[in-house]
């Protein structure tokens, strides 16, 4: 997959896959230097917000540019410790860490969605010893499927309004969010094409590229991002007419199951063992691009409706979308030879689903892989392992 | 623990008459409700169902130390012992030929208030899918300072869900009137029950939180009832009569002390003993001051919303630090104990800066530690003994 070429990077033309996609790669490893960048481009109020269940929409019309904090300096963890006890869990803790050591002082502002007892809860901790200026919860409904939810989460939204305006000083039009949804629709579909190109082509684009795309796109602003997934695509392909089809033996497919890809290695474990994701539940993965905002009519209630239709999530109740059988609706569609749990420890909504998961993934003949891991403490030889072993084991019943 | 309390007898009667009615609420046909410590009962009640506390069983069986038999159960089936104690005991009994407590009584219904955290709302939706029974969840939004009207709407407007909910599934129309006399004794049992803990601020006092522990059972589940008023009528005319013949808690008073949260059942003797030989008195917690409530006759519904969502297990970091110093300055406490409770991140969560807060502000001697409400596997004996001992030394400088 991989053509060096010493073409100049600005010219869309000729930039290269490998090109392409390091340029997403370095906004992942170094997520804070591209905020800085964003803000000596004078965009200036940069609001964080922990992904992915806050709508960014909102905080975009309001002039501001919102960032995902992703656990990226896995080593600011134990500055928590003082604050916060070792059995929450490390994607908070590493969050958290980060704030403390100052890791993230180039945020403005801070939004906190209330989805868990561990964000709901150290949102308090960290606005008492480590506030920003500007620091919200995002109090979503957590039951999805009666009237009430939606009337709560349209006043919600509009309380979140109220006070990014007061934040930021502007206004918000109905025209400037219609513009934000505009955007992000785009964004998103233009992020889903790229994921189908990387499952019918894992041989050009690997899992670790596909996903770290995904995440770069809440790192950056949107704006920026989407410029150079055009340029990815269209490098994609150029590269894809280029290549002698046919060669390619048939990939085993897995899906992943959870919150989040973590540690990010698991990526290029699959891609090490040959393996393509072919679909996820990850809240920083498929569920961040799986459907979009309706651009016509009020948008506050198209907003609503999107985080109500979202696919399943642990941390939510909604009668009108069974999780298991969603799952077993991507299997069936993706037509994976198995599903890989990547249960985060101490992330108590994902182990309650777990049982009733993998009981109906073993009622339908679907093989399961259950990984615990954790934010910068993990043991990569062990999930190598083990994954390895399952994508054998799956290759094996081809 | 020092002299029996007669009422005890009585205790035992009215507790088992509870359960006795619930083998026949299944005999008869009444529908069996599970319902969470904080959710209105009083509509169950009104209703004419008959409300089931799995917590109470979590608490049952731990108090028996019966917790790693039954979590052994549930963490061959998946759910893993980071989870919530009680949740292990609840799921592992319904998977468990054996009941060394007895079997958690089977629901018809599953009611759930997310108000106290995140894992009731998911160990409960797991027990409406493995009974096979409808699951309604009554969800809170976090309130971090003052309740809003947005918040007051919701749970208004979700009151009248359930009772449509109700009433479909009973076929019955709901009687408000009825609601009115539930509540009306609601308010009293609260009332008795919060002048007999006020007792324990007497020097010497009757009266402590051990006690509490022992005598709530009729204020957590039959609140709503005649049977709860007329057991803490008794129950107060007994400790007149004790305070009249000199019967105190300790023989020896010498501190009182502030205990934040939950016993940790396995070891409840345990610590009362530790504490009674060294004439500490464990006056108040906010556990057994959670029965506080007060509902206004005229607008019943939202009364039940504003006294529910408004509980302290619902509130913010500085709500709950004002709450634990204003019961300490009530009881003029010497000391004060948080117990961090790996089973229960809501209150754990923010207890290391809240002790040094507390202690900045009252000057009083506190510790946190660390232990788990019903898994004995989480108890570090001798690091436990060692930090008390210093807390002690603390008390005696002072």
């Amino acid at each position: 997959m991989e053509r060096p070429g010493p073409q100049p990077k600005k010219e869309m033309q000729a930039i290269n896959v490998t090109e392409a996609l390091g340029e997403f790669q370095q906004i992942a490893r170094d997520p804070a230097a591209a905020v800085k960048k964003a803000a000596s481009e004078k965009i200036v109020r940069v609001i964080g917000h922990l992904p992915t269940d806050v709508p960014e929409e909102l905080v975009h019309s309001a002039g501001a540019y919102p960032f995902g904090v992703v656990a990226y300096d896995r080593r600011q963890i134990s500055q928590a410790d003082a604050h916060l006890q070792t059995w929450a869990c490390s994607l908070m803790r590493c969050a958290f860490g980060m704030a403390l050591s100052g890791g993230l002082d180039y945020l403005q502002g801070l939004i906190v969605p209330t989805i868990c007892d561990t964000t709901r809860t150290v949102y308090t901790i960290w606005k008492k010893v480590r506030p920003f200026h500007f620091m919200e919860n995002f109090l979503m409904p957590r039951q999805l499927d009666r009237p009430s939810a939606k009337n709560y989460l349209l006043g919600e939204m509009g309380r979140l309004k109220a006070r990014l305006e007061q934040f930021t000083g502007r206004k918000i039009t109905a025209q400037d969010l219609g513009n934000s949804i505009r955007l992000y629709n785009r964004h998103r579909a233009l992020l889903r094409r790229l994921f189908e190109f990387h499952v019918r082509h894992p041989e050009i684009l690997g899992n670790r590229a596909t996903y770290d795309v995904i995440k770069s796109s809440f790192l950056i602003p949107k704006e920026n991002h989407q410029e150079l997934l055009n340029r990815l695509i269209n490098a994609l392909e150029q590269e894809l007419l280029k290549l002698k089809t046919g060669r390619e033996k048939t990939r085993v497919r897995v899906i992943l199951s959870g919150k989040l890809w973590e540690p990010p290695a698991l990526m290029d474990v699959l891609d090490e063992v040959g393996a393509v994701c072919v679909g996820d539940e990850l809240c920083t993965g498929w569920r961040y691009i799986a459907n979009d905002v309706k651009e016509n009519g009020d948008p506050y209630v198209a907003l609503a409706e999107r985080q109500l239709a979202r696919p399943p999530f642990a941390c939510f109740v909604n009668k009108k979308q069974d999780r298991k059988d969603a799952l077993l609706k991507k299997v069936r569609e993706t037509q994976a030879d198995g599903v890989i749990f990547v249960h985060l420890k101490f992330c108590e909504p994902e182990n309650y689903d777990y049982p009733y998961l993998k009981e109906g993934l073993d009622a339908a003949g679907v093989p399961t892989l259950r990984l615990e891991t954790e934010v910068g403490n993990v043991s990569l030889g062990q999930i190598k392992t083990r994954v390895g072993a399952f994508i054998e084991m799956l290759e094996g019943a081809k | 623990m020092g002299t029996p309390f007669c009422t005890s007898a009585l205790l035992k009667e009215v507790m088992a008459d509870y359960y006795a009615r619930g083998v026949q609420a299944k005999e008869r046909g009444i529908p069996v409700v599970w319902v969470t410590a904080v959710f209105p009962v009083e509509i169950v009640y009104a209703a004419g169902l008959f409300p089931y506390y799995p917590e109470n069983f979590g608490a049952l069986a731990a108090a028996r130390k019966t917790t790693e038999k039954l979590s052994a159960t549930a963490e061959a089936r998946g759910y893993y012992a980071d989870l919530c104690g009680y949740a292990r005991c609840g799921l592992g009994d319904a998977h468990s030929k054996e009941h060394p407590v007895g079997e958690i009584t089977r629901p018809d219904l599953v009611f759930c208030c997310n108000t106290q955290c995140g894992t009731l709302q998911k160990w409960f939706e797991v027990a409406g899918r493995f009974y096979q029974v409808p699951y309604f969840l009554l969800d809170v939004p976090f309130i971090e300072g003052a309740s809003t009207t947005l918040i007051k709407r919701y749970l208004v407007e979700q009151m009248h869900e359930l009772i449509d909910f109700i009433e479909v599934y009973t076929g019955r129309q709901f009687d408000f009137d009825r609601l009115t006399e539930v509540l009306s004794l609601a308010n009293e049992a609260c009332r008795l029950w919060n002048e007999i803990l006020d007792t324990a601020a007497l020097r010497p006092a009757p009266f402590g939180f051990f006690d509490a522990c022992f005598h709530m059972a009729p204020i957590v589940t039959l609140r709503g009832t005649e049977a709860a008023v007329a057991y803490y009528r008794e129950l107060k005319r007994e400790l007149e009569e004790r305070l009249e013949k000199k019967i105190y808690a300790l023989p020896d008073e010498r501190w009182k002390i502030y205990w934040d949260h939950i016993p940790v059942w396995p070891r409840l003797r345990w610590f009362a003993d530790l504490f009674a030989q060294n004439g500490a008195l464990v006056a108040v917690s906010q556990y057994t001051h959670s029965w506080v409530y007060h509902f206004d006759l005229e607008r019943p519904l939202e009364s039940l919303a504003e006294n529910y969502a408004e509980a302290f297990v619902n509130r913010g970091f500085d709500y709950r630090v004002e709450r634990k110093i204003g019961l300490m300055r009530r009881y003029k406490v010497d000391g004060f104990v948080l117990f961090s409770n790996r089973s229960c991140k809501p209150t754990s969560f923010g207890l290391y800066d809240k002790r040094s807060i507390i202690a900045r502000r009252t000057g009083l001697p506190g510790i946190v530690f660390e232990a788990d409400m019903a898994d004995q596997r989480y108890f570090a004996e001798e690091q436990i003994r060692e930090k008390f001992r210093i807390f002690f030394e603390q008390l005696t400088n002072r």
